[in-house]
């Protein structure tokens, strides 16, 4: 096994967006805390500790997100206390503290994905439905950064010869269209180049094929089933009664399908960390044998 | 064997009545290094581009182009694509693709080969042009120069065997030039693959090509050994002025013989000139007392609030009426320097004076008024309007601002015009804010050897009439030609100075052609015109 960034893009995705998934359909309270603490540590893990400003701005949501519930919602049987003849009760608290435990922790999965999943990665996932599409989104990924870089080089150039001027909001528009039309002609000039140079290359000449550096592996394929196998597990283990908020809380039944079901969630909410730390383990043997 | 056969090819573009090329005749043999030379507009573009059957332009063709004995035209697009490569000028627009490693694959999925096939020639061709490194990268994040060699690497892939190269490294630093044209060199002399080149910088591939041709207004001028061209135009000023500085100087002292090109027969010919030792060159130190127009003061600045100090308070003056020419490697800090001049970015220490008064004292547009202006390194960038005659009025310019002929250019769009051209269209726009301090990146970009030196006067009669130039280039012949002053800059310091004829001479790397040829024989010289004065001192 390898680190889920190290596998093949098909993977990453499907394990996080299973858990994110299962995450955001679910209103269990274990179930997304366990999701929370597997997604912090994932987030820890990859950046050695991660940085407070991250912690502090999730906590801050977190208790923002917490108490917006019961301010609005007044269901609920245990009232804490009255604010402006409102009851603030305990069942919309604890409502309120699982929604945010749910969004917090789909948030923490999101990062984790779009940092794993680079444009090159998306586009190679793309190449295995259509590799046409696939090569138009790298060519426009590719004049991104080149348009921004292009459009303050425009403005410092003209600025410098004293064709641009920034004094008030009617000059701002004026340069602003006359660069925006300029950034017309650049693109569609860059275009005829570009062309040129496909065709030279051959493009159009005949049937293509695709070449890709990622590689899908035992190890993808491993993977891709115990997700499976974990995902149906947990659904399966979770489904019917659930938790009750209100009236008044209380958990669901305790079964044996229940707790295979948390079993099952626990093993793929942590399954990212645990590739992470096997590696680690790993390299550090490898190392004390050098 | 014989590659390519041109027979009486002419060609005219549509609506034109001239033809373009006429009545060209040449044969190529396997394995030939074949430089095409001529100034900007001998049709050296239009002939590479016929060559390639995917690029060729529309309009009237007569005569036949054979390549490996088949007619181009008539070859399958997939024949075609692999056995011609074609490098163009622009390193950044003839990249494709966001990756690298996707660039290199990218020919050899559009002929259809197996993922096992493609992995195995671009893992090859990586490793043959050192590419590994950034193998995974974006292709944005790329210099000029690896831009270039990933665009050769790229077709290289492909197992091409014919290269064309239409003046790849004319949008590149001498630096970047050099390792290119040395890839180039590599290839042809590890695969001999037949190469066409048309190429500016002479200085570095006449010693290595095996024939040449010269490409006058669409005729063929010439076509043979470079030492037997430079026979042939070695009366011709406008021919020469381009050619490396060893010829020049063995004509320039009238030498019998065989022609030198490199540096090491030119030294053989100046030993053999110069048997005494020479007196050193009269100096003369540039002591100014005129008022300063630019002063940098302890300025600090960098790009990244984590990164290094681009700009490390180097100590760079300019005082009115010379002409100050800032050298250095990339990355140390030229263009940067340049750009805290004109106030385009602000450093976090120190300050910039320009004509006593500190920029930040200039409110609205008052330093860009008639105060000082700036020539980008991309020119395009000043361009906004369809025509060169709206891209002047707009700006103001007259079309006789600067003594450059814009009259057959006028109705043309400023992105077809060449790299010259441009060039020349971009200064004018400039001298039209009439600036009293001219900044300038990288001026001489795309200029050939004739319009360099024209360009050249063009300063130095600007900077008579009172202007103050500054400007930033890796062009260290131009700077010897141009400059009252020569700054070194590295890692954003100023670290040496001096008048061409103080600070070229004390230089190894960083010089002219003819200082590193006359190292130890003639102290001091630095152009070609110090080497004619020593001979004729030396011979009287």
């Amino acid at each position: 096994m390898r680190r889920l960034e190290m596998q093949h893009p098909l993977t990453i995705v499907t394990i996080l967006a299973a858990i994110g998934g299962i995450s955001a359909v679910c209103m269990d309270p274990v179930l997304l805390s366990v999701s929370l603490i597997g997604g912090v540590l994932f987030y820890a893990v990859r950046h050695q500790g991660g940085r407070v400003a991250v912690y502090l701005t999730s906590a801050a949501l977190f208790a923002v997100l917490a108490l917006l519930n019961p301010l609005f919602s007044h269901n609920g049987k245990t009232v804490l206390f009255v604010v402006n003849n409102a009851p603030v009760t305990l069942e919309a608290l604890l409502y309120g503290m699982v929604a945010a435990c749910m969004i917090v922790a789909v948030l923490y999965w999101f990062r984790s994905l779009s940092e794993l999943m680079t444009s090159d990665k998306w586009i190679a996932l793309l190449s295995v439905i259509s590799s046409k599409l696939a090569l138009v989104l790298s060519l426009s990924l590719r004049y991104i950064p080149l348009f921004g870089q292009q459009i303050k080089r425009v403005r410092q150039a003209q600025k410098a010869v004293g064709l641009y001027k920034d004094e008030n909001i009617m000059d701002r528009l004026r340069g602003g269209l006359r660069i925006m039309s300029t950034m017309i002609t650049w693109v569609l000039e860059n275009g005829i180049i570009t062309a040129d140079s496909m065709e030279a290359r051959g493009y159009g000449s005949g049937r293509r094929t695709t070449y890709t550096v990622v590689r899908f592996r035992r190890s993808d394929a491993l993977l891709l089933l115990l997700t499976a196998l974990l995902t149906a597990a947990t659904l399966a283990g979770l489904y019917g009664a659930g938790t009750v908020y209100y009236p008044s809380f209380s958990f669901a039944a305790w079964t044996p399908w229940r707790a295979a079901g948390y079993a099952a969630f626990c093993l793929l909410a942590l399954l990212p960390t645990i590739l992470e730390w096997t590696e680690a383990i790993k390299w550090r043997y490898w190392r004390s044998k050098i | 064997m014989e590659i390519l056969a041109i027979e009486n090819l002419t060609f005219t573009y549509p609506e034109q009545e001239v033809p373009t090329l006429r009545d060209l005749s040449l044969s190529v043999p396997e394995g030939a290094f074949v430089t095409l030379a001529g100034k900007t507009g001998s049709g050296k573009s239009t002939l590479m581009r016929l060559l390639k059957q995917e690029l060729a332009p529309k309009g009237t063709r007569s005569g036949s182009i054979r390549i490996n004995g088949e007619e181009v035209g008539t070859l399958s697009p997939k024949e075609s694509a692999a056995l011609v490569g074609y490098v163009m000028q622009d390193p950044e627009r003839q990249i494709v693709t966001d990756r690298v490693w996707h660039e290199l694959a990218f020919g050899l999925e559009n002929l259809g080969y197996a993922p096992q096939v493609i992995a195995a020639r671009v893992a090859e061709t990586a490793s043959y042009f050192g590419i590994e490194e950034w193998y995974e990268q974006p292709t944005a994040s790329l210099s000029g120069g690896q831009k270039q060699l990933l665009n050769l690497a790229a077709v290289m892939a492909m197992r091409p065997r014919i290269l064309l190269l239409d003046e790849p490294t004319a949008q590149l630093d001498p630096v970047a030039a050099s390792s290119f044209l040395s890839a180039v060199k590599r290839l042809h002399r590890d695969l001999s693959i037949t190469i066409i080149m048309a190429e500016h910088r002479l200085e570095e591939v006449l010693p290595d090509s095996n024939r040449v041709w010269l490409l006058e207004e669409g005729r063929l001028l010439f076509d043979g050994t470079p030492k037997k061209a430079l026979n042939r135009i070695q009366n011709d000023a406008t021919w020469m002025c381009g050619m490396p500085a060893a010829a020049r100087a063995f004509f320039a002292l009238s030498g019998e013989g065989d022609c030198p090109l490199d540096i090491k027969e030119g030294r053989r010919f100046l030993q053999a000139q110069f048997p005494s030792p020479v007196a050193d060159l009269p100096q003369s130190t540039a002591t100014s007392n005129a008022q300063e127009v630019l002063r940098l003061d302890k300025v600090r600045f960098r790009y990244d609030r984590s990164g290094p100090d681009v700009l490390d308070e180097p100590e760079l003056v300019v005082r009115e009426g010379e002409i100050v020419t800032l050298l250095g490697g990339n990355g140390s800090g030229k263009t940067t320097a340049l750009l805290a001049a004109a106030g385009l970015l602000r450093p976090y220490a120190g300050t910039v004076t320009v004509f006593g008064k500190p920029l930040k004292a200039y409110r609205g547009q008052a330093l860009y008024d008639g105060c000082l202006a700036m020539l980008p390194q991309n020119v395009q960038t000043l361009f906004l309007k369809d025509t060169v005659r709206e891209e002047l009025a707009d700006a103001a310019a007259s079309e006789t601002a600067i003594p450059f002929d814009f009259t057959p250019l006028l109705e043309r769009h400023p992105y077809d015009l060449s790299g010259g051209e441009q060039q020349m269209l971009a200064f004018a726009k400039v001298l039209a804010a009439s600036p009293r301090l001219l900044l300038l990146d990288e001026p001489t970009k795309g200029l050939d050897a004739g319009m360099k030196q024209r360009f050249a006067a063009m300063l130095q009669t600007l900077r008579d009439s009172g202007k103050t130039i500054l400007l930033v280039t890796h062009d260290v012949e131009f700077a010897a030609e141009v400059a009252d002053r020569v700054l070194f800059l590295f890692r954003g310091r100023v670290v040496s100075e001096g008048t061409p004829h103080e600070f070229f001479p004390d230089q190894q790397f960083y010089t002219t052609a003819v200082s590193r040829m006359s190292r130890g024989i003639l102290p001091g010289a630095v152009t070609l015109d110090d080497v004619q004065r020593l001979f004729r001192e030396a011979t009287t």
